[in-house]
């Protein structure tokens, strides 16, 4: 049985945005054709929300709801997923300097897993870091397709993990309630949380997943009015 | 490692601005700006018919205040370049030809990210619109961006 | 337009295409007495000196057409725009097409309020200003 999750989405947690949870859960139920995601996993920027419990919105919709973070490095944003006490006590989630490779082995020493986001992004993705400075050792998996991506980012992502042999996984980074699920991540197993997730993230075993639409041709464009 | 700054900054208001009169003609040119052609914004017969009972501001006129000086001078400036990086604006109430509004501003926040154009500090003012009521027109959070 | 009972979660609101020429850009920025840093708005010498690619569009002219978006579909009703946040994630350049999106995502019925998510993209669909935009249905 396989899972479809987003992996890296935003909510009102987030300075940011403004997307209540519940929305977006609704979002997924109202788009379940065009976007069969089974799950989001909540990504907060420079921030883990440890108390929140989301367990009575995932017994409404039927959708799993699950917790990691996105912090920012010397090499760009990572997704850190399998977020435990023992890491906040180490990393200053709101250091937008965290070193990268100290954030890799020690998350993973410590339990979880750190995937880095947007990897073609000008200066907060990998793909530009690689270029003038020593690869990271020990990366798993990178973010292959992101929902907010600009033309040509996606594309320098792809280079990135076809040099490196990288797992790829898909996420919407979504800020808004109907973006939710554009890209997702398909896993060959069955995922009922944090700790199934960051299991099947070390093994490399899925896919990136775009579901978004297609550009339409557009006909032609009014005017504004002016004077 | 955080921004510096003076801590005593946050939520001190600055200097309340003199009045600045509402002009028809400035509500009309911003309307012809925008493409504005909604009545109850443009057409004072139709709008005195409408749910405000006459011509008002299209909400995002509450924007366009900038009183002259009022932000740069008391904006602290963390780089070289400071750009607009978006604001969350409550609409209170309708802005009229003849409102005399006053601006009354506070740093509510500052903070560090990094995005596509490197490292950015963030400073939100917010800024409360009054008219010569004392009633609240809108509140405007003003997010600036500092870089290099 | 339609009564708050009638409006479901999924309406969609346009898509408003638009094509915003440098004209208009330097009309707005001078109707707006914008002075201090005005030359990115009406000139791309000056903007390019900024390390921009050309002119771009101020944002807050954005913020009055994502405005525009909910405010004509409010037409003359007495439903009111409470709230509207953007973001400027990508300059947006004059003499383009952009297309403002807007989708109700959200409805209270207590408060008579409806949430719109809304975005001008460009001609490669890359979203350039995002917001959301609260609309009450006052009785």
């Amino acid at each position: 049985m396989s899972t479809i999750l987003d992996l890296h989405t935003h909510s009102e947690a987030s300075e940011d945005s403004r997307a209540p949870v519940e929305a977006y859960l609704n979002w997924i139920k109202l788009r379940q054709a065009e976007r069969p995601v089974d799950g989001i996993v909540l990504t907060e920027h420079r921030q883990f929300n440890r108390d929140a419990d989301y367990r009575h919105l995932e017994d409404k919709f039927g959708t799993l709801v699950l917790r990691a973070s996105e912090v920012e490095t010397n090499y760009g944003h990572m997704l850190v997923f399998g977020v435990n006490d023992d890491m906040v006590a180490r990393f200053d989630f709101a250091d937008v300097r965290l070193d990268a490779q100290t954030l890799i082995d020690e998350v993973a020493r410590m339990g979880g897993i750190v995937v880095p986001c947007h990897p073609g992004r000008p200066n907060i993705g990998l793909y530009e870091h690689y270029q003038s400075r020593p690869p990271l050792e020990n990366v798993v998996a990178v973010e292959a397709l992101n929902g907010g991506s600009r033309k040509g980012e996606d594309e320098r992502s792809a280079e990135l993990i076809a040099k490196y042999g990288f797992a790829a996984t898909g996420g919407s980074d979504s800020h808004l309630v109907s973006l939710i699920g554009l890209c997702a991540t398909k896993f060959s197993a069955y995922i009922k949380t944090i700790d199934d997730l960051v299991r099947e993230l070390k093994t490399g075993n899925y896919e990136p997943v775009d579901f978004r639409p297609r550009r339409k041709t557009v006909p032609h464009a009014v005017a504004m009015e002016s004077r | 490692m955080a921004v510096n700054y003076d801590p005593a900054l946050i939520n001190k208001t600055f200097e309340i601005t003199e009045p600045v009169e509402v002009k028809a003609d400035k509500i009309k040119r911003y309307c012809a700006a925008l493409g504005e052609t909604n009545p109850i914004y443009t057409d004072e017969e139709a709008a005195k018919k409408g749910p405000y009972g006459g011509i008002v501001a299209p909400p995002s006129f509450a924007v366009t205040f900038r009183n002259g000086r009022h932000f740069f001078d008391n904006v602290p400036r963390f780089g070289l370049r400071g750009f607009d990086a978006g604001k969350d604006v409550e609409f209170v109430a309708p802005i009229r030809p003849g409102d005399q509004v006053t601006l009354s501003s506070h740093v509510k926040e500052i903070y560090e990210k990094t995005g596509r154009t490197g490292t950015m500090v963030f400073v939100v003012i917010r800024s409360t619109l009054k008219n010569q009521n004392d009633q609240v027109l809108a509140h405007i959070d003003h997010r600036f961006m500092n870089r290099p | 337009m339609n009564s708050f009972e009638e409006i479901n979660i999924g309406d969609t609101l346009g898509p408003l295409e638009l094509f915003v020429s440098k004209d208009q850009c330097r009309a707005y920025a001078r109707t707006m007495g914008m002075g201090e840093g005005a030359g990115r708005f009406t000139d791309d010498e000056a903007a390019r000196k900024e390390g921009l690619p050309g002119m771009i569009i101020p944002g807050n002219m954005s913020l009055g057409l994502l405005s525009k978006l909910v405010t004509d579909w409010i037409g003359s009703s007495n439903a009111w725009l409470t709230r509207m946040n953007t973001t400027y994630r990508v300059p947006v350049q004059p003499d383009h097409t952009v297309t403002i999106h807007g989708f109700i995502t959200n409805k209270n019925p207590e408060e008579r309020t409806t949430e719109i998510d809304v975005w001008m993209e460009n001609e490669e669909s890359e979203r350039l200003v995002t917001g959301t935009a609260t609309v009450e249905f006052r009785k």
